[in-house]
């Protein structure tokens, strides 16, 4: 049977272009494919049009970065840490972003309609919104686009009920996905414990697949139960060794996600860098100086203006600048040469507190 | 000895939610209040229903608040694993096959007078391209809003009650009767309420407008009135009497110990 099996570096270096069409497994806080996204940020590799689907960080961390060509989203938020994930909503404030809005259920239905190999989907979903009404990217500018569909959707009458009206959409045409599984073995065959969210889907649409996972087991021993593999080893291009490939991430029966980490990377990914935790610092200075001359009686106001004032100072002067976006690349993917130099930046204790309960099926230590 | 008599007014929204959940209802909830209020719904006040969530999970019973839907805390604690897809299917079928046992909760930024809803931008100067404040976008919430009865989790304020919202994620009554069939969506599915820190409003079945049905022992029709940006019906509000301690207790103490969605403020 083929081997599969390499190291992070070469499966990123020979299955994910620069340009492509990329979409990740998971679900916003879970599964996430972390490991993979943080070797494509220290290759460098860039241009992607993103399918994302129920994005976190992952997505977050690219765009922060600029490497996204074009972003076909339909939620981007690390949910219960991060309302709206900030660099996300920072590149789309400023025009920074060229982006698309589907309705999730229309996009997992696209990525689904991907794995079945149909021409194009029709639903009910979207009509009569905004998701319709408003496209992030015109006609014209998709039709100069490689990797974009020439159109976001068409207002179609149901060909075999005559009268009802429906919306088509495109059906994505992936070159690459990544998934983070459990187990695989080196021809490409996977198990996937919990949820398998899309991540089937997009591992038979695409045209390569990287899978990483927490286990490498044999073919022999994968195939002892054919109930629990769910992904066919011909759908697989490489097999990836990368335990904790989903931190901060969770990982069903194994881990449960890194609620510091999250934490600091809510905090960190206000700031793009250190000019901007200035320029914001400082605006927020002005803001509160404003406030409290307005209502020079209200002692409250007075005290936050004070409290902004030091911490605009503090940072404008280098005494104390908070922790930014780059900081937080820096430390964890920048500054780390692959996925066992990260594990060794986190330590010991705090991986094993973060491993699964067996009666909870998550962890209550961290 | 802790004071379960008073309660905060998420606490009180909280109950509302309980309180709106039917017998042997499939209940769609995010995170959030929405889950604090079906995991009370569970507990207390209507222990047949079924919690499900978009990612795919279905029957739901937490021991521990999960953070997002597709949370482990979810997972592990369920009675199937579905990825999304299937939970597309499933409210789609319910719908096709004239079953009512769904209902969904929803949150927003922006609100009309016909319960539709924005969660994707806030346009400002800006536009849809370059917002003045940009959210997370549709989730689950369009499609849900699509097919399923929904009741809408609001802050009642009159920047977020508007006649008019920049842009709509997730439809409600359209323009009113009759505007969700002209837009090719089910017309037998809309907006049933809109729950929000000042009261319980719903929708006139002629007109499809929304009016005040109930306020709470902390709120009144007229406070209602002036936080609304829209001209609303409040002459058939009652009042809501509020939580039993008991409740409080159990919000307290066994549904948010951590206080994950719900701040208790220190007793003096």
């Amino acid at each position: 049977m083929a081997n599969k099996v390499m190291s992070l570096h070469d499966a990123v270096e020979k299955y994910v272009q620069d340009n492509d069409v990329l979409c990740f497994g998971g679900f916003t806080t879970n599964r996430k494919p972390y490991a993979a996204v943080y070797e494509i940020l220290r290759q460098g590799k860039t241009g992607f049009v993103g399918w994302s689907g129920p994005a976190g960080g992952d997505w977050d961390m690219l765009i922060g970065e600029g490497r996204i060509r074009a972003y076909i989203n339909c939620y981007t938020a690390n949910s219960g840490y991060t309302n709206v994930a900030r660099r996300f909503r920072a590149a789309i404030e400023k025009g920074e972003l060229v982006y698309e809005d589907y309705s999730q259920d229309v996009l997992m239905l696209q990525l689904h309609a991907a794995s079945l190999g149909l021409p194009y989907l029709p639903v009910r979903m979207m009509q009569g919104s905004g998701l319709v009404k408003f496209w992030g990217i015109s006609e014209e500018q998709r039709r100069t686009m490689e990797g974009v569909d020439n159109l976001k959707c068409v207002e179609i009458e149901n060909p075999l009920e005559p009268g009802e009206k429906l919306l088509a959409v495109p059906v994505p045409k992936l070159d690459c996905a990544i998934i983070h599984v459990q187990q695989a073995s080196p021809d490409g065959t996977c198990i996937i414990e919990g949820d398998e969210f899309h991540d089937i889907d997009i591992a038979i649409a695409a045209k390569r697949t990287i899978v990483t996972c927490e286990e490498i087991v044999s073919d022999e021993y994968i195939r002892r139960d054919p109930t629990k593999t769910r992904i066919f080893g011909e759908c697989v291009n490489a097999v990836v060794r990368a335990p904790y490939g989903a931190w901060p991430s969770q990982c069903y029966n194994y881990y449960d996600d890194d609620d510091k980490a999250l934490k600091e990377y809510n905090l960190a990914s206000m700031y793009l860098d250190e000019e901007d935790a200035k320029a914001q610092l400082q605006k927020a200075a002005d803001k509160a100086a404003k406030a409290a001359a307005a209502k020079p009686e209200d002692e409250k106001l007075a005290a936050a203006s004070e409290k902004a004032a030091q911490a605009a100072k503090d940072a404008a002067d280098g005494t104390k600048v908070p922790e930014t976006f780059k900081d937080y690349l820096q430390k964890y993917v920048y500054g780390c040469k692959d996925q066992d130099d990260l594990l060794n930046v986190l330590g010991g204790a705090r991986l094993m507190n973060l491993k699964n309960e067996p009666h909870l099926g998550y962890s209550t230590r961290h | 000895m802790a004071d379960y008599t008073k309660y905060t007014k998420q606490e009180m929204q909280a109950y509302a939610i309980a309180k709106s959940i039917k017998e042997n209802q499939i209940v769609i909830v995010g995170t959030g209040l929405p889950l604090i209020g079906a995991s009370l719904a569970k507990r207390a006040v209507c222990p047949s229903c079924h919690p499900i969530v978009e990612s795919g999970l279905m029957d739901c019973s937490p021991v521990e608040v999960p953070r997002s839907v597709g949370d482990n805390r979810f997972m592990a604690h369920c009675a199937v694993q579905w990825p999304n897809v299937r939970f597309v299917g499933f409210e789609a079928n319910e719908w096709l096959h004239d079953e009512d046992r769904l209902i969904a909760f929803i949150g927003g930024a922006q609100i009309d007078p016909y319960g539709n809803v924005n969660s994707t931008c806030i346009f400002g100067k800006g536009d849809y391209v370059k917002p003045q404040t940009r959210f997370t976008g549709s989730g689950g919430a369009n499609g849900i809003a699509t097919f399923c009865n929904t009741v809408i989790m609001m802050q009642h304020q009159k920047r977020r009650f508007m006649d008019h919202v920049d842009y709509i994620t997730s439809c409600g009554w359209m323009d009113g009767p009759g505007g969700r069939e002209r837009a090719g969506l089910p017309g037998n599915r809309g907006p049933q309420m809109v729950v929000t820190d000042l009261g319980i409003m719903k929708f006139d079945e002629e007109t499809k407008r929304m009016y005040l049905a109930y306020y709470y022992p902390f709120s009144s029709p007229e406070m209602v009135q002036e936080n609304t940006g829209f001209e609303i019906d409040i002459t058939r509000a009652e009042l809501m009497e509020g939580p039993d301690p008991e409740i409080i207790r159990l919000i307290r103490e066994e549904i948010d110990p951590g206080q994950a969605f719900i701040k208790v403020p220190k007793e003096k």
